[in-house]
């Protein structure tokens, strides 16, 4: 629902009793029914210091309020709840439970950085939804879903050999979810290839698969992306006042 | 010799007056209510000014020894004028002190009065010891002791501003803008976030309206630089959980109603009409405006006029001015002063 379409009684704030009595008056029912109160009673300062110490969310402070990101943004066309202007406000005055609230949209960001070129006051929105996202993941707000485990194991293979090699990427993922490696879908899927695909392409994806190719002297590469991605971590979860030791084995 | 020209009022539009008019060799009286010469930002002990940083003391300190020591500038101080009869060029008028002085023009200076926050109740002021004006932060910060919470010394932690106090306000009948507030405050939030870095600032606006070059060197500077946070609500009420001061009230942005604790809360006060203008304009014979300002008679083709020929104004007893602009209409009263009294200049040389 578009911002200023907002109910502004949300259906988890309403309470009702099946069965109450208040001073011998029978109230079961929506006679009970109470709102809870929407009154804020803080800010949380620490907030926008956290956003602001990862990657894509230094100038958030600058932020105005004009609305010009969301007006352009790609998301927000499909998704009227995608709202990039709203959470930089709530970052900037530490609203942490209302931005809670959409923390299962925050990721749909394509980085089209169609925001970035409108903002008039240069403060990189889509950086901002980046830092968001990866503050959300580190607070532990965000729970691994199948789409996490493919990610992680798309990654670890990059960060191997330097590429992706498909068949085992899925049997990685299979693995990680705990999904048996014969499935229907994919039976017919490879069934179809054998038929479709010519002969010499096959023995190509079959060698491939089986002797694990890499990028040639990639191991230095491999050592120097190892320790960026290490110490970015560490400084992350640094700056977000968790402790650094602990997500190291992950 | 040509009669002196009469300047009421010795604040920053008073001063540039009698300067400029004694720059070209003309006599001046200079009038002014307070033993003190400087006009708001001395009397009221501004801190750094807006625009240029300078100190007010240093500023308008200097504009005042320049006055003072010009001989050609007759100052009366905590005088007043109790009566002002002629016409152009043959004025006559007497001072509180007994005097009778023969002037050609007046110029009145007589600038503005600060809001009192007492008018605002539910704002807290002279309720809570920590609900202070910006003339009193201005205060803290030019005496050298710094911005603390009245009530026991402290530094306070979280700031909250709260702009268009006794401005843009029906219900107190005054509907217009002071202009100078916003830039102001954003100019005192950035000296309280140098001063005291780990203190958060908050401004409660309805409108910012740092207009011109301001938007960038205050505005924009506030918040990049100083990470001062604006929300957009104006306050319902001031009260206290017994501890810290609790603002009420709206932020728009959310639509959510916020009970948030400080233990500071500044009113950016604004500019009244003086409260000398119907008194002056019973002395003077000049007109005021709908707000209770001395009118203008002309915006362009004689801008310093008021209601009355040979009677001028400069300065914020017109309506809120900045001190550049009322220094730019001191200066321009000062040659309509001239010409009004029928003083010819010789060609130089
Ligand atoms: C909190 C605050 C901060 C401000 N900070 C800035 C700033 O940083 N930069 C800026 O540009 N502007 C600032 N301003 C605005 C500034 O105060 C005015 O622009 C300026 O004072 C106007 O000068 P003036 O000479 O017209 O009037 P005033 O400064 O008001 O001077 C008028 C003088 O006339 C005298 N007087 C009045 N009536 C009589 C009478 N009947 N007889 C004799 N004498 C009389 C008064 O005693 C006074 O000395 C601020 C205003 C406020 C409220
Ligand atoms: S980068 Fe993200 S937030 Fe920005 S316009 Fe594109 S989808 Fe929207
Ligand atoms: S366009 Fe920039 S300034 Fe405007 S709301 Fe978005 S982030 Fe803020
Ligand atoms: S300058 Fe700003 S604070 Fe002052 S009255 Fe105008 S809008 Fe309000």
């Amino acid at each position: 629902m578009p911002i200023h379409e907002k109910s502004l009684i949300r259906p988890e704030n309403l309470t009702t009793h099946d069965k109450l009595e208040i001073d011998g008056v029978d109230v079961s029912g929506h006679w009970s029914t109470f709102i809870e109160s929407r009154v804020l009673t803080d800010y949380n300062e620490a907030l926008q210091d956290e956003v602001q110490a990862l990657p894509g969310g230094e100038a958030v402070h600058r932020c105005w309020q004009c609305g010009s990101c969301t007006n352009a943004c790609t998301v927000n066309a499909i998704n009227p709840d995608f709202n990039p202007r709203y959470w930089i406000y709530l970052i900037r005055l530490g609203m942490e439970q209302e931005l809670l609230r959409d923390k299962d949209i925050v990721w749909q960001c394509v980085s089209c950085n169609k925001c970035t070129h409108v903002c008039p006051r240069d403060v990189n929105p889509e950086g901002v939804m980046k830092a968001l996202a990866h503050w959300l993941e580190l607070k532990g707000h965000t729970a691994r879903s199948p789409s996490t485990e493919f990610d992680e194991e798309f990654a670890s293979q990059v960060f191997e050999t330097g590429k992706i090699e498909e068949s085992r990427v899925i049997r990685g993922f299979f693995r990680r979810t705990g999904q048996p490696l014969m499935q229907d879908w994919l039976i017919a899927m490879t069934r179809r290839m054998l038929r479709h695909v010519p002969v010499k392409l096959l023995l190509a994806m079959g060698l491939q698969g089986l002797l694990r190719p890499s990028t040639r002297s990639w191991g230095a590469a491999r050592g120097a992306i190892r320790d960026y991605v290490a110490r970015r971590e560490r400084e992350n979860r640094r700056a977000l006042g968790l402790d650094a030791a602990a997500h190291q084995g992950d | 010799m040509s009669k002196p020209i009469l300047v009421v009022g010795a604040g920053p539009a008073g001063l540039a007056a009698s300067h400029a008019l004694a720059a070209v060799g003309q006599p001046v009286v200079l009038v002014e209510k307070e033993r003190t010469l400087g006009g708001a930002p001395i009397l009221s002990g501004y801190a750094k000014l807006v625009p240029s940083g300078e100190w007010a003391k240093d500023a308008i300190g200097a504009m005042v020894q320049r006055v003072e020591a010009s001989e050609r500038i007759d100052v009366r101080r905590a005088t007043r004028i109790t009566a002002f009869d002629g016409s152009p060029g043959a004025f006559s008028a007497s001072l509180s002190d007994g005097s009778q002085v023969e002037v050609g023009a007046a110029i009145l200076a007589t600038g503005f009065t600060h809001f009192d926050s007492i008018n605002k109740p539910e704002w807290g002021f002279g309720l809570f010891p920590d609900v202070v004006t910006t003339t009193q932060i201005e205060q803290m910060i030019s005496s050298g002791k710094g911005v603390r919470c009245p009530s026991d010394g402290r530094k306070p932690k979280r700031v909250a501003v709260l702009l268009c106090v006794g401005s843009r306000d029906r219900q107190i009948g005054r509907e217009w803008c002071s202009k100078i507030c916003c830039t102001v405050s954003a100019n005192i939030a950035m000296e309280i976030r140098e001063e005291l870095p780990d203190c958060h600032v908050y401004i409660y606006y309805m409108d910012i309206r740092t207009f011109g070059l301001y938007e960038d060197r205050f505005y924009w500077r506030s918040q990049e630089e100083f990470k001062v946070k604006y929300v957009k609500a104006r306050i319902a009420e001031v009260t206290s959980d017994g501890e810290r001061l609790v603002l009420k009230g709206e932020d728009t942005l959310v639509k959510r109603p916020i009970t948030i604790p400080f233990d500071l809360v500044v009113h950016a006060i604004g500019m009244d009409p003086s409260t000398e203008n119907p008194g002056i304009a019973e002395v003077f014979g000049v007109a005021l405006e709908e707000h209770g300002h001395i009118a203008r008679a002309s915006t362009y083709r004689d801008m310093s006029a008021t209601s009355r020929p040979g009677v001028l104004v400069a300065g914020a007893a017109t309506g809120p001015e900045t001190i550049d602009d009322s220094i730019a209409q001191g200066q321009a009263a000062a040659m309509a002063a001239l010409s009004a009294a029928g003083i010819a200049l010789r060609a130089a040389g």
